[in-house]
């Protein structure tokens, strides 16, 4: 059975179309990410699954039912921190355990079960303003995650974790997805969902790929990537190596990405047309494409924006 | 029950811990009621004092009120409002009713528990009240009407204002400056005629008046706002002021 059924679904903002006629299914068990640069329509597309805002047009269901009726069967965590900082971890989800209206003498137990399942048993009666950013995020993660829940939709949950909390916080969903919990994670980065077994490009209100993440890369066509990390950016230096990438070239944060056919031969080359133009290289490598990368041949735009 | 109790448990627990709120809610008019029991009762007949040490008490108590519900529960709902967790509750199934009444419960426990000590602190200043039980009990049903406009009013600034500390301070300036105008901060005879009249129409101070009217006595109150005209407006715009507040929360918090 699809755990997640959507159809034709739309979403307008006065003149503004934000969801453009969006069909996706989603297997019982899945993990499923969900990944699009800001402003494509994931967090919308999202919202209207959880029953958080109604749809324009078209039809959600879950586990073969309106998603609206099926709430109690979905855990939601959008972005931010919607945990009480003046509450401890224990009484934030005993407050949401009895949201769900779980009798009182079945709470604690719940409760407990859910703070050892995501690691914060020792830190339960301790505040949540003293909880670091990923012990929060696993917080919040067990408010979703209720006895029958059957359908995890995670937004964006690793923005602004660092790389060890990070790397917590997605060993903590691979459990999950053992688990056979279907999980819908929104991200865009790349790393988040090569864990995910079915990855969605998302971009301007519409689905534009959707495969396995192994299935995306070899469709792409990319083999291999240029990663050149320079100590200054310019048009000067990007004019420069623009011609080695065949396929494309991709600004990042630290320099350059460049896609050609034949990595090893342009690599020396690159370097050396940069020495000559007097830009430092503080690191280059070869590497296989990432989901980024194949986004960015896709739809010829960077994923973080 | 359990969507309300959890609901409620959350917001008295939050409004305790915070220490702003507590600041505002309980020290500060604890702080008035010192201040101003000792300090400006100059000239006042000796055996006035405890009368107006009672009165301004009763002030206080409503201040304490007022400022639970104008600022306090907008500044609760915009910090679940900014960090989400209305989203989150949207998407689980929490009845928006509940979760309302949830929220004033906590808000009037607290509200009685600042008023509760606010008043120890009269006692322990010297406060003297007089009334038979029927006026302690009218009195309570002016304390009630109280804290429905502040909630009203409270319900209004956090349905509209976004941001946590521009609700609280928007709440802040409401209550602090409709007090000051209004007799609750200054006595009622020292008005200007015009502000003379928003007293009795502002239904904090209309009822504020009746409290003391009932329990201290007509010449600390200023009139007698004991009459039908006033009483049938004053809870007329408290209700308006509630049901206008709970509108705009269904509306700008829940849809």
């Amino acid at each position: 059975m699809q755990a997640i059924k959507v159809e034709s679904l739309r979403k307008r903002y006065g003149d503004r179309e934000v969801l453009k006629g969006i069909n996706l299914e989603i297997e019982e068990g899945e993990f499923y990410a969900l990944m699009g640069p800001n402003g494509s329509g994931k967090t919308t597309l999202v919202s209207i699954i959880a029953s958080v805002i109604p749809p324009s047009e078209g039809r959600v269901e879950i586990l073969g039912k309106d998603a609206r009726l099926m709430k109690k069967y979905i855990g939601y965590v959008p972005q931010g921190n919607f945990s009480s900082s003046h509450l401890t971890g224990r009484e934030n989800l005993t407050y949401f355990a009895r949201l769900m209206g779980y009798p009182k003498d079945k709470v604690r137990k719940i409760v407990d079960e859910l703070l050892e399942r995501v690691g914060l048993s020792k830190e339960a009666d301790k505040k949540v303003s003293k909880y670091s950013g990923g012990m929060r995020k696993r917080l919040e993660v067990a408010t979703a995650f209720m006895p029958g829940t059957k359908v995890l939709i995670l937004d964006e949950p690793t923005t602004g974790l660092d790389p060890s909390a990070r790397k917590s916080f997605l060993g903590m969903l691979q459990e999950m997805k053992e688990e056979d919990t279907t999980i819908l994670l929104v991200t865009h980065i790349g790393s988040d969902a090569e864990i995910a077994s079915r990855v969605a490009f998302m971009d301007d209100g519409k689905i534009v790929a959707d495969g396995k993440p192994e299935e995306l890369k070899r469709k792409s066509g990319l083999r291999y990537v240029v990663n050149v990390e320079t100590a200054i950016k310019s048009e000067r230096i990007r004019d420069a190596i623009e011609k080695f990438g065949e396929e494309g070239l991709l600004e990042t944060e630290n320099g350059y990405r460049i896609f050609c056919d034949d990595a090893e031969k342009a690599s020396p080359e690159i370097v050396k047309i940069l020495d000559r133009i007097g830009c430092k290289v503080t690191r280059i490598g070869i590497e296989k494409p990432s989901l980024e990368d194949v986004f960015f041949k896709l739809t010829r735009k960077g994923i973080g924006g | 029950m359990g969507q309300v109790s959890a609901t409620f448990t959350k917001t008295f627990k939050e409004l305790l811990r915070e220490k702003s709120v507590l600041f505002w809610t309980i020290a500060w008019p604890i702080i008035w009621v010192m201040i101003i029991s000792f300090s400006f009762t100059k000239g006042v007949p000796e055996s006035h004092i405890p009368s107006v040490r009672g009165a301004i008490t009763i002030s206080m108590i409503t201040f304490a009120i007022t400022i639970a519900g104008m600022a306090n529960l907008p500044g609760n709902i915009a910090s679940d409002r900014e960090r989400g967790l209305l989203v989150k509750l949207k998407s689980m199934p929490v009845s928006a009713s509940k979760d309302f009444a949830g929220r004033i419960i906590g808000l009037l426990t607290f509200s009685c528990l600042a008023g509760f000590l606010v008043l120890i602190s009269g006692f322990v200043c010297g406060a003297r009240f007089s009334g038979k039980l029927v006026s302690i009990i009218q009195s309570l049903g002016f304390l009630a009407i109280v804290f429905l406009a502040s909630a009203g009013i409270g319900l209004i600034v956090g349905s509209l204002i976004k941001h946590v500390h521009g609700a609280i301070m928007t709440g802040v300036a409401i209550s602090v400056i409709t007090s000051s105008i209004s007799g609750i901060f200054a006595p009622y005879y020292s008005l200007p005629e015009v502000l003379q009249t928003f007293s009795r129409f502002y239904p904090v101070s209309s009822a504020n008046s009746s409290i003391i009217y009932l329990l201290v006595g007509e010449w600390y109150a200023g009139y007698n706002p004991l009459n039908f005209e006033q009483i049938v407006i004053t809870l007329i715009v408290s209700a308006l002021l509630f049901a206008l507040g709970l509108t705009l929360y269904s509306k700008h918090c829940w849809r």
